[in-house]
């Protein structure tokens, strides 16, 4: 799967009532920024790699956090990983953001469920820890 | 592989990382990719030299077995000359199997060095491919850690282009709260013209006001009944 096959693709493909609005992200890598309906506060970036399709969203920074309750978020975020469908938390910079990695094989039915699901999981989320922002 | 972990993590916690500057740099992956491929040529080396000690194993084996062929072939011979009284020829056959064994003997010590340079290089062949495959997992974390911090950069440098400064958390919620209000209010506006649109909303101001279709049918054909008793 390449960028340009899946931009073809959710242009015009709907999963679950759900529509994919898609823009390239200009610069070297290539990446693409997937706009959810129904879930449109919450972007998910994409990008193609040999060994996987990983998909994230970004959640909040480091610094729009409670300092006092850092650890506290850290471990139920940690704790809500596990069970989270097809996602998975993380942090890349001051980023702390919610991602999925697909295997560069699979197909856009895939692809779309995993985009569908880290937009509302990414919403749920934010909503769970909003009492850790400062 | 730890060694990688360990470095990428301690990059990470210094803030090296803030502009998506690649952790292993450069340099490092092409170290990395460098000891790969001398990996990859050690292996495939290892593996030809390999088949070749095997074939000339199997072909000293051969001749070993042709040597001891021979040597009880003659042996033979020998038993036959003294049966006939012929001590020379005996001799002479004699002299012929001490050359076979003695040949028979050398070979098989050749092929036994030969046999412990080949479980030797079996070995060599075995950790070769366990590194192989220990520098291509590290070289995949390293890439995919560089791809995630160079992707991202691109992304806030592309957030931060399009707007003054990326959104807060405290905004999208703000907005996916409003969004999730204004799903409500049309739920609501819809369960409404529904309810309009069957008229059941105006039987229940009927209701309401005392006002009971239902209650006055059922009212009205006991009271027709009542005016035509059975007869």
């Amino acid at each position: 799967m390449d960028i340009q096959t899946l931009t073809l693709a959710l242009g015009d493909s709907t999963h679950t009532g759900r529509t994919f609005d898609v823009m390239p992200i200009s610069g070297d890598e290539p990446v693409l920024q997937v706009t959810v309906s129904g879930a449109e506060e919450t972007p998910v970036y994409l990008t193609v790699t040999d060994t996987q399709i990983l998909c994230l969203v970004y959640l909040f920074d480091e610094q729009e956090l409670n300092p006092d309750r850092l650890n506290e978020l850290h471990e139920n975020m940690l704790r809500i990983s596990v069970p989270m469908p097809l996602s998975a938390l993380g942090k890349t910079g001051d980023h702390y953001v919610v991602y999925g990695a697909l295997s560069p094989t699979s197909g856009t039915a895939e692809i779309m469920q995993e985009l569908v699901t880290l937009a509302e999981n990414a919403i749920d989320l934010l909503q769970t820890f909003e009492d850790y922002l400062a | 592989m730890r060694t990688v972990l360990k470095k990428i993590l301690t990059a990470m916690r210094g803030g090296v990382n803030e502009l998506g500057e690649a952790v292993v740099d450069g340099q490092g992956n092409r170290i990395l990719e460098q000891e790969l491929r001398d990996s990859e040529h050690e292996l495939k080396q290892a593996k030809q030299e390999l088949a070749a000690l095997m074939a000339e194993s199997a072909s000293l084996a051969r001749q070993i077995r042709s040597e001891q062929d021979s040597a009880s072939k003659r042996e033979q011979d020998a038993r036959k000359a003294i049966a006939a009284g012929q001590e020379d020829l005996a001799r002479e056959v004699a002299e012929r199997i001490v050359g076979h064994e003695r040949r028979g003997a050398e070979l098989t010590q050749t092929r036994e060095l030969l046999q412990q340079r080949i479980a030797g290089l079996k070995d060599r062949v075995q950790r070769a491919e366990k590194q192989l495959a220990d520098y291509r997992r590290e070289l995949q974390v390293v890439k995919t850690n560089e791809r995630v911090l160079r992707t991202t950069a691109q992304i806030d440098t592309n957030i931060n282009s399009q707007q003054s400064s990326l959104s807060t958390a405290k905004d999208t919620l703000e907005r996916i709260r409003e969004r999730q209000a204004r799903e409500e209010d049309r739920q609501t506006a819809s369960a409404a013209l529904e309810k309009e649109l069957t008229g059941a909303d105006l039987d229940e101001k009927l209701k309401a006001a005392g006002i009971d279709g239902e209650q006055d049918a059922v009212n009205n054909v006991l009271a027709r009944l009542k005016d035509s008793p059975a007869q």
